[in-house]
């Protein structure tokens, strides 16, 4: 009876490319957590590697409260945070109508192209020097190498939403009396528009690497410079707890953002 | 014969990418039509019968000669030759009602008031009052083939282009919307190029068959059919099965003849 339970159970978990009861995934994704922790910390609590290179897992915890508690981290995070969006959001406005206009008219796309590749190509880190050296070490210098290192992704990938918007979307615009502006008004950017939230969504996760980039560099706030300055007194556990921020941020936002677009776009479920 | 639409020696080529290769798809092509009129293209696969259409639509520009309408010349695409795709090209972020809806967009003849009862009378002509709010995505390919339809005629063209709208369909549904279709050109009487490479189709929706060359396509018979069997046997099914099946027999010989003249060439 009990085994025949088990086995349904079993048999359901290696069913071949099929789907999973929701909760059964929460189950799982938990269990991964769980056996990650487990597994580190039977290795930190054996004493074969010195705490200062690998803490067990409760003792981050704790330097995770501690870091609110002993120093003021909600306010890095907010720097951060802030900065993140802010960058984001200028590099958003930009990229945007001129992703569009490059993929609308060849012309511009065909002189704009090679070069934005090319930027694009360049390690962002390598860009920092010299970003520091226009903008100095203030807030501006940051905000430039979160935006140079999301700016010119965006737009490449804006300008390849609005290509793959079928043809026979545009022509039937022309063939119902639109003019071109009408056609990407009321066509092409609805059209784009899932795909675009969801290249916000991957590019907004990027601008956190660059960001911690940035604070490093050249910060005296924020998570990168709190991580930062913690290594020097080879705190680790509040280094690791540091991390483990900006691993809940990134996640908790980029749930958020799935959550906006299975709303907003609902009509594409099926 | 009133010339609704003219079309005056028209060529196409296509070149290869590297612009080595030419493919001539029409060599200088003349044909009228007359407004109301119902005609099918027929012809084999490849032989041109898009390109044609879509020079006729705006949105192929030909080589040389010229398209008319109501005695104007047409140049690029605009409201009064509406096309109908083969592929669904309904908007999926709007609901069926907004898509039909769509078609009254542009038009500056009609008011606020008109666009909504416009709108009334074509989602009920095709049957879908009921699947007014659904988006897209959620109905079958039939229906999203019959949105297509009502919004192109919410549009007021005054051609309707049809590029095998109902080649992606099973057999069921695409007799159900060709009866509909039949339906439709009863009440609206709207001039039609409707193009296929289904005989029976042809033969029964067409007022005048034109049967093509392979590529370059060439016009290589005309067949009215309603001088044959009327609209209305073929709409009740009382037509004359022998006459159906003689013109069926004819044109499929024509069309064979033509692909073995393509075999021959490739
Ligand atoms: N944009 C294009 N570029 C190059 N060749 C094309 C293009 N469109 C169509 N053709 C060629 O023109 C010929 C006629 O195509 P088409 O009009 O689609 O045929 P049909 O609709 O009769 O099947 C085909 O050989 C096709 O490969
Ligand atoms: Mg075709």
């Amino acid at each position: 009876m009990h085994a025949a339970i088990y086995g349904r159970v079993f048999s359901n978990l290696l069913a071949f490319r099929k789907a999973l009861p929701r909760r059964t995934e929460i189950i799982l994704g938990a269990l991964g957590f769980v056996l990650f922790l487990s597994v580190w910390h039977i290795f930190a609590a054996s004493g074969t590697i010195r705490p200062e290179f690998l803490p067990k897992p409760i003792s981050v915890a704790q330097a995770f409260v501690r870091l609110f508690t002993e120093r003021d981290f909600a306010t890095d995070i907010v720097i951060s945070v802030g900065r993140v969006w802010f960058a984001f959001f200028l590099s958003v406005i930009v990229a945007i109508p001129l992703g569009l206009i490059m993929s609308t008219y060849r012309s511009v796309g065909a002189v704009l192209e090679p070069f934005i590749d090319f930027i694009r190509y360049l390690p962002v880190p390598a860009l920092v020097p010299l970003l520091v050296i226009w903008f100095g070490v203030g807030e501006a210098s940051k905000i430039a190498v979160l935006w140079t290192g999301t700016f010119f992704q965006l737009i490449l990938l804006v300008a390849d939403d609005t290509k793959r918007v079928p043809v026979e979307y545009i022509e039937s615009g022309h063939t119902l009396g639109a003019t071109n502006g009408q056609i990407m008004r009321h066509i092409i950017i609805p059209a784009a528009l899932p795909s675009m939230v969801d290249n916000l969504r991957i590019t907004l996760g990027w601008c956190w690497t660059y960001l911690i980039v940035a604070e490093i560099v050249a910060a005296n706030s924020g998570i990168g410079h709190v991580i930062w300055s913690l290594r020097r007194f080879v705190k680790t556990p509040e280094v690791m707890a540091g991390i483990v921020a900006i691993g809940i941020i990134g996640l908790l936002t980029d749930q958020a953002f799935r959550y906006a677009h299975a709303r907003l776009f609902s009509y594409l479920r099926r | 014969m009133d010339n609704f639409i003219e079309i005056s020696d028209i060529t196409k080529t296509y070149w290869s990418d590297d612009g080595k290769t030419e493919t001539k798809v029409i060599l200088p092509l003349s044909m009228a039509i007359a407004e109301g009129e119902m005609v099918m293209f027929l012809g084999p696969s490849g032989c041109g019968k898009t390109t044609l259409m879509r020079i006729v639509g705006g949105l192929e520009t030909q080589d040389q000669g010229s398209i008319r309408l109501r005695g104007e010349l047409l140049a690029g695409p605009d409201r009064r030759r509406g096309m109908v795709f083969q592929s669904y090209s309904s908007f999926p972020w709007l609901t069926v009602r907004n898509n039909i809806k769509f078609g009254t967009r542009y038009r500056t003849d009609i008011s606020r008031q008109e666009k909504e009862e416009i709108t009334d009378h074509y989602m009920n002509m095709v049957g879908l009052v009921r699947y007014g709010d659904f988006y897209t995505n959620r109905i079958s390919g039939g229906m999203r083939q019959r949105v297509a339809i009502a919004r192109t005629l919410a549009s007021s063209p005054d051609v309707l282009l049809m590029d095998e709208p109902f080649g992606a369909l099973d057999a069921q549904t695409r007799e159900h919307l060709q009866f509909q279709l039949m339906d439709i050109n009863k009440s609206e009487k709207k001039t039609t190029i409707f193009v296929t490479h289904d005989v029976e189709e042809a033969i029964l929706l067409a007022n005048r068959i034109i049967i093509f060359s392979s590529r370059p396509a060439r016009v290589v018979k005309e067949i009215d059919v309603d001088a044959v069997i009327s609209a209305e046997d073929r709409r009740n099914g009382t037509a004359d099965v022998a006459a159906f099946m003689t013109m069926r027999g004819d044109i499929l010989t024509l069309i064979r003849a033509e692909y073995a003249h393509n075999l021959e060439e490739t």
